[in-house]
């Protein structure tokens, strides 16, 4: 069970909550400016721990690129951190939704990510896994800054609090754009599905708080789930307005959707995407019913390109057998219950 | 006054070097100060404009710029280095990510513009490391003892304050011992 297909608070409009923790230890130097010693050293360090406490460790550099992006996928870890060079681990704990990433552009990045609305759930437990690392570390503070970061911009909580909303209503009738300049006003970020400069693939936004230094963690927490509650609010309120005409268009589209994602035999992933939103809008809408969140949801992660490679028994060589094995993929979730 | 390092040529360049806290003074003449900035070891004031800075510094290099034909002068000074991770502020403007711990005290005061626009405040609100709580909560205490120690004295009750002694030095000496450890 993991954040994609597990069932969640307020799952009409909220896929998932996510917090995360930067942290550095006093005593070495940023990312950029360390060696291989020093960042073996540092992982070495917070690995005993954090294994002791149930984390799996899965060091990147023994990965192959397929299984480091699955990772990407499934929200474990950032594109970013996929792709370095420099020595990183990750310390898992899937079923909880809990990882650490160490070696990233910050010593540790303390994760939880859990399904539906949980912010406040969520920063338990990142801030469990961080009070239990504050025992035996010492962590790069000041009193006038706070938590000490590679990057300037995370100082202070060197806390990102997120949550995945599904908003295909306000996205249909173009309110996106008004409403992020309205929370970038009160210090809040919109982005796209998966992390930055990704677009707003399928009506699925990040929104996260933008400032860390000079607010509290509860402050950031209290002020995220505010607007989340005042976005949940204007999206249903837009998906009620919804009738007649524009109604049975929709209904068609989403009907439409549905066939393909059950019957298609070769599917991309961009074309998944909005099919995917398509349908899961249905579900919402009550015009879906023999689909539920939980199944359409395992398809987020597991029709995804290296995720799907991965659980295939022969990997796809080429793109096209690569569409063919996901429409595969998804016809057997979705079908499996049908006589 | 001719160039310290060809002592050939006129000093039209005055370069100031801080590292870490000690300031070096050098008189340079252009070509011998091209070199050094071909080299990286010297750093002329329009390239230490980082992007934070950018308006000041057309300003800056007009303030600077020849008059009348006189020989060009510019205020030159090469860049602090941190005493703990070598990093420079034109590496951190450069990279927008900062060398290390130290480094915020290093460039604490270049930091704080970059921190105060990105954040809208310098002052950190929220939660604090456990080691850095227990030193709060000592310095608090130093402070009420203090106090009560003053107040001891005032009203004659010597007996209160040895004891208001004993304690402030157990505490400091418990301070010494946890910085030492």
């Amino acid at each position: 069970m993991a954040w994609y297909n597990t069932s969640g608070n307020a799952w009409d409009t909220v896929i998932s909550s996510r917090v995360r923790l930067a942290r550095n230890l006093n005593g070495y130097p940023f990312a950029s400016r360390m060696n291989e010693e020093q960042a073996h050293a540092i992982i070495a360090k917070v690995g005993a721990p954090l294994e002791s406490s149930g984390f799996k460790k899965i060091d990147f550099a023994e990965l192959s690129p397929v299984m480091a992006t699955s990772y990407v996928e499934k929200h474990f870890v950032s594109p970013q951190f996929a792709t370095l060079q420099t020595p990183h681990v990750l310390f898992l704990q899937e079923q909880s939704g809990s990882a650490v990433m160490a070696g990233e552009e910050d010593h540790l990045r303390i994760q939880s990510i859990l399904p539906g609305l949980a912010l406040e759930e969520a920063y338990k437990n990142a801030s469990r896994i961080e009070k239990r690392l504050d025992e035996d570390f010492d962590f790069a503070y000041s009193e006038r800054l706070g938590y000490l970061t590679h990057c300037p911009t995370n100082l202070g909580t060197g806390m990102r609090a997120s949550v995945m909303m599904f908003l295909p209503a306000l996205t249909r009738g173009g309110y996106m754009e008004s409403l992020a300049v309205q929370l970038s006003k009160i210090g809040l970020t919109v982005r796209g599905l998966f992390g930055e400069g990704s677009g707003a693939a399928g009506g699925m936004y990040q929104i996260s708080n933008q400032i860390t230094l000079g607010i509290s963690e509860e402050e950031i927490l209290r002020k995220l789930s505010e607007a989340i509650q005042q976005i949940t609010d204007s999206e249903e309120k837009a998906r009620k307005a919804i009738t007649g005409d524009t109604l049975d268009r929709l209904t068609d589209r989403i009907k439409r959707a549905e066939g393909t994602l059950k019957y298609a035999y070769m599917m991309t992933s961009s074309e998944f995407i909005k099919l995917f939103a398509d349908v899961r809008f249905g579900i919402a809408l009550g015009l879906v019913t023999d689909i539920s969140y939980e199944e359409l949801g395992n398809l987020l992660v597991e029709a995804m390109p290296a995720t799907l490679t991965l659980g295939a028994e022969i990997p796809p060589k080429t793109e096209a057998a690569r569409d063919i094995l996901r429409a595969a993929k998804i016809r057997d979730f979705l079908q499996r219950k049908e006589p | 006054m001719l160039c310290e390092k060809c002592k050939k040529r006129t000093a039209t360049v005055f370069y100031n070097e801080n590292i870490n806290g000690k300031t070096q003074s050098y008189s340079l003449c252009g070509d011998c100060a091209a070199k050094l900035r071909e080299q990286g070891d010297l750093q002329d004031i329009t390239s230490m404009m980082d992007s934070f800075a950018a308006p000041f510094s057309a300003l800056q290099t007009d303030l600077f710029g020849g008059f009348f034909g006189m020989p060009m002068m510019k205020a030159v000074s090469a860049e602090k280095k941190c005493p703990s991770c070598g990093c420079r502020y034109s590496d951190i403007s450069k990279s927008g990510r900062v060398g290390c711990p130290i480094c915020y005290d290093t460039f604490g005061e270049e930091l704080s513009r970059t921190i105060q626009s990105v954040h809208g405040t310098t002052a950190h609100v929220g939660s604090v490391p456990s080691r850095h709580r227990a030193l709060q909560a000592r310095a608090e205490k130093m402070k009420a003892l203090k106090q009560e120690i003053q107040e001891a004295i005032e009203k004659e009750d010597y007996e209160s304050a040895a004891r208001l002694r004993d304690e402030i030095r157990k505490l400091e000496a418990d301070k010494t011992e946890q910085e030492g450890a």
